[in-house]
């Protein structure tokens, strides 16, 4: 059937308009309903259906005469009373689901006015359980019973309807098509109706494939063909009685009902004596093409509909067979492929196909013949005492329900075996042409309005556990517990006399290696031969002596000595979110790292950043994790009393860099804050000076305080586009790092300083404070009076701004340091040819993603292209 | 209720409408004005109730009166637009839509 409605048959529109109307109204006022009298009309109809089930059956084994009248009563029951017992303590109004640890409600939300078809097979149990179910999800229905079965159908309607006005449910909230020639035409009308909602079809495939043609959201039901494998471990009795309770089961009207049976050689003879035993008969060769002949119908190979729900001596009288009386089952051997045997399909009444097979492979091979000769996504049942062979068997089939050791048909129906859900429909999935493989119930009734509320954010805050502070702080490594230390630094750490400083201060009980060969920037290879000869001499610290690229260095040769399998290039993926990111790092090192850095620059001594070169591909790897952080940091700013000027600003803007970028971070709070004005304030105070009397160690401390703090902060915060740009200027034109930050600084405060083109979208950064936080600094810094009235006034803030970048270019200006690529020497026409590649460099920058702007390409391309003059300011 | 000196006084409908208000409908036969109803203070609307408004916005309509509803709670403003009657649509305000509805 194809839904087409061209009909001019205005009694038939009118009919099938005014039912959508009531519907629809009663779907209007049922969304006022709460879940108290919603559960009160559900009870009453219950009621009602269970006072009425054994006179439902009766009339619908009347109209119908199909199947066995006791088990109508049964699927009535199951319809009413154990469907019930199912849902009435679920949730349908309101909120029905809390997830708290999503942050997240589930509302439902009606899905309004539904079309119900209900087939001949099951005409009163499939309208007593679609009218409780739209009940307890406040939607309005309308049937359309089978025409065979209109009168009772529509009886069963009335029954429950009239139980559910009582109760006080909406007036026309239940309404049937009477039983009339036009019963199709108006159907039909219905399903491409503007005003139906949904299409809750279960019947014959006819059916199903119209409702789902015509256009409607629709919930459709396949047909099946149920197969059932009965491995050697069953046990035979049980098998046996189980098999004829399903099949005979209202006279196999079911569709989930047992189709053909596949049974080991193992346990066949027995099984089948069984059946004998209990009542069934057993065709020989030459009766079971009787019994295909009359039960097959030869134009479609489909089952004969006259024989659906017709007893076993009925089919047999019909085929010419001599059986018993009250013969159950009539089983058929099926000789020869059975893909081909046509007695392999679906047949809804107690003939029951069987083969013989040899091993549990074949089993599950010849089910799945079965299972795809029309069955898909249906049902299926297998008997076996060996669980594996049950999962097996279960994970090769394709069906919505795979029943163990129990009737598949009453088994299906769920609630009277299992735990299924109790339906009378059954989703088959794709298999079956379907939206679901559900046992469909109230769950398929319903829209659910998920309302997630804001991810929670929680910040921790992870940084070195011991920091020793002061000028002579190295004496600390004496009391540090180490057996086996690995030395690691440079050979101008050698030069300074620092490596002297740190064996002078190491146990004597300790053993003691050295690895100086380092170099300034190390590379994969370089780590490797250090992490050679670290595996060579063994060591349970490492004490790494150096500026911030040995540091990491060692974060790097440290996680590979623990941990020889890491794959660098896959830990150092790049993430979105640096808090829950794809690829995990080993929780713990066994290694002791001990951090002792001779520059004030990086902070590598308490971030858990290390960065590593990687030649061949000319990019920088970043690791990040926790689990980097060294144990030990020891700050002593002895060790920089020697270090050039020009290294000591270049690392000191460094710094400063990080102090400034992690202030304004979307990642910034109030821990980090305090520890980047801080380093902010120290660097402002002690760099002239330093700068001044390099050798002088007060001052000296202050700026190795101030870069671990910095360190500290950006640990925790990250920093922003000025370092992506660094990294790309510095990478293209070798430019050491604090350089290449310093000459980028007054473009990318004043940019991040700016009502963003774009704003970032991450849930802990809920408003853009960029510029404010800036105007806090220069507050902080003294460089403005500070009216705390005023602070927030767009003026003030502005001019706070650019009190900063004032003071930034002083500092620059006063110590000598470049705040333009201009003037590092950089020829402008290559610097330009090199943009776009730089610009590529920096949208893959982490750096970025914590960044208060969202960058924009062409705002990088900006930053450079401006950054390149000298300043002005 | 009744119209005061040419001015329309709003009527107000109390708790329940689950059906037609006699009052209502006298004041539409005797009233020649528009006809404002508040429903701030109702708290359900039942089929019955809908119809009403209906047939009520009609004969108002045909006799060239207009009626408006006024303070809709939510939960019945929802019922409306589920229901999706033109003619109550209109009254609470919403652009007559060139398809309109099916019902
Ligand atoms: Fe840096």
């Amino acid at each position: 059937m194809v839904v087409s409605v061209k009909s001019n048959d205005s009694a038939v529109d009118e009919r099938a308009n005014n039912l959508v109307r009531q519907a629809r109204l009663a779907a209007a006022v049922f969304t006022q309903y709460s879940q108290e009298e919603v559960d009160k009309i559900v009870k009453a109809m219950t009621v009602a259906a269970i006072e009425n089930a054994a006179m439902l059956a009766l009339l619908a084994h009347e109209e119908t005469r199909m199947g066995v009248t006791e088990d109508k009563i049964l699927k009535n029951y199951v319809a009413s009373e154990f469907f019930y017992n199912q849902i009435k303590h679920k949730k349908t109004v309101g909120i029905i689901n809390e997830i708290p640890e999503a942050n997240m409600v589930e509302i439902s939300e009606p899905m309004g006015v539904i079309l119900a078809l209900a087939p001949v097979t099951n005409p009163t149990s499939t309208v007593i359980f679609k009218s409780i179910a739209c009940a307890k999800t406040r939607n309005s229905v309308i049937f359309s019973p089978h025409l065979m079965a209109a009168n009772s159908s529509n009886m069963a309607a009335k029954i429950v309807y009239e139980a559910a006005l009582s109760a006080g449910a909406p007036k026309g909230f239940i309404s049937w098509v009477e039983k009339s020639p036009r019963l199709r035409k108006e159907t039909e009308r219905m399903m491409v109706h503007p005003e139906v909602d949904l299409i809750f079809a279960t019947g014959g495939t006819q059916m199903v494939k119209a409702a789902y043609s015509s256009g409607k959201p629709a919930l459709g039901v396949g047909s099946g063909n149920t197969p059932v494998y009965v491995h050697k471990s069953a046990k035979v009795s049980s098998t046996a009685m189980d098999i004829i309770i399903s099949k005979t089961f209202d006279n196999g009207t079911e569709c989930p009902s047992e189709q053909s049976l596949v049974i080991d050689r193992e346990i066949a003879e027995p099984l089948l004596s069984e059946f004998k035993r209990l009542g069934c008969y057993i065709c020989s060769d030459e009766e079971v093409e009787k019994v295909t002949a009359v039960v097959i119908d030869p134009r479609t190979g489909g089952m004969n509909y006259r024989l659906v729900g017709q007893s076993a001596n009925k089919v047999a009288e019909e085929a010419g067979l001599d059986v018993p009386e009250k013969t159950k089952i009539i089983l058929c051997p099926m000789k020869g492929d059975i893909r081909h045997h046509k007695l392999a399909v679906e047949k809804l009444m107690p003939v029951l196909g069987y083969v013989i097979v040899d091993s549990v492979n074949e089993g599950i091979n010849r089910a799945l013949d079965i299972n795809y000769a029309g069955g898909t996504g249906h049902t299926a049942g297998v008997f076996s005492e060996d669980d594996d062979v049950a999962e097996r068997f279960a994970e090769a089939i394709n069906a919505g329900r795979i029943l163990v050791n129990s009737p598949t048909s009453i088994g299906g129906l769920g609630g009277v075996y299992n735990n299924l859900n109790t339906t009378l429909s059954f989703g088959c999935g794709t298999g079956g042409g379907n939206i679901t493989s559900d046992n469909v119930g109230i769950k398929n009734l319903m829209n659910y309005k998920r309302v997630p509320r804001r991810k929670n954010f929680t910040y921790s805050f992870q940084t070195t556990k011991n920091i020793y502070v002061n000028p002579g702080s190295l004496d600390h490594l004496k009391g540090i517990e180490m057996k086996s230390a690995f030395v690691l630094t440079t050979t101008s750490a050698e030069k300074r006399g620092h490596l002297e400083m740190v064996l002078d201060r190491i146990p004597s009980d300790c053993r003691v290696s050295i690895y100086s060969g380092i170099g300034a920037e190390p590379d994969f290879e370089a780590i490797e031969k250090a992490v050679a000869a670290i595996n060579a001499k063994g060591a349970d610290t490492i004490i790494a002596l150096g500026g911030g690229s040995v540091l990491d260095a060692a974060k790097i040769i440290r996680l590979l000595y623990d941990y020889p399998d890491a794959d660098l290039k896959e830990l150092s993926l790049n993430f979105f979110d640096f808090q829950d990111r794809m690829i995990e790092f080993p929780k713990h090192m066994k290694t002791k790292l001990v951090a002792i850095p001779t520059t004030s620059g990086t902070g590598s001594e308490v971030t858990p950043f290390a960065v590593v070169k990687d030649s061949k591909r000319h990019r920088k790897l970043s690791l990040v994790d926790e689990s980097m952080l060294p144990e030990v940091a020891i700050i002593d700013a002895n060790l920089t009393k020697t270090l050039p000027v020009e290294i000591t600003r270049d690392t000191a803007f460094d710094a400063l860099t990080h102090a400034i970028e992690s202030l304004v971070s979307t990642f910034a709070n109030d821990y980090t804050d305090g520890l980047a004005l801080e380093s902010m304030r120290l660097i402002f105070e002690a760099l002239p000076e330093v700068l001044k009397d390099p050798e002088n160690v007060v001052w000296r401390h202050k700026l190795h305080n101030a870069a671990c703090l910095a360190g500290m902060a950006i640990g925790n915060a990250s920093v922003g586009v000025n370092h992506a740009l660094a990294h790309a200027l510095g990478a293209r034109f070798n430019i050491p790092h604090g350089r290449a930050n310093s000459v980028f600084l007054l473009s990318t405060i004043a940019y991040n300083a700016r009502i963003p083109s774009k704003f970032v979208a991450v849930s802990n950064y809920p408003v853009w404070i960029a510029d404010k936080k800036y105007a806090r600094a220069a507050r902080f810094l003294g460089l403005i009076d500070s009216v705390d009235s005023k602070k927030d006034d767009p003026e003030a803030v502005k001019a706070a701004v650019d009190a900063l970048l004032k003071a930034i270019a002083d500092l620059a200006r006063s110590t000598g340091q470049p705040m333009s690529v201009s003037e590092l020497g950089v020829d402008l026409e290559e610097y330009k040819r090199a943009v776009p590649m730089m610009v590529a460099g920096t949208v893959e920058d982490m750096s970025i993603k914590t960044n208060p702007r969202y960058a924009m390409m062409d705002e990088f391309t900006q930053l450079f292209i401006e950054s390149y003059p000298p300043r002005e300011i | 209720m009744a119209k005061a000196k040419g001015k329309t006084e709003p009527v107000r409908i109390l708790g329940s409408l689950d059906k037609g208000k006699d009052d209502v409908d006298r004041l539409v036969a005797a009233s020649e004005s528009d006809i404002i109803l508040d429903f701030s203070a109702c708290t359900f609307i039942s089929v019955d109730g809908i119809e009403w408004l209906e047939e009520l916005a009609i004969r108002a309509e045909s006799k060239g009166m207009k009626v408006r509803f006024e303070n809709i709670p939510p939960a019945i403003y929802k019922v409306f637009k589920i229901s999706h009657i033109d003619c109550i649509l209109k009254a609470c305000g919403a652009p007559s839509t060139a398809i309109g509805p099916v019902c």
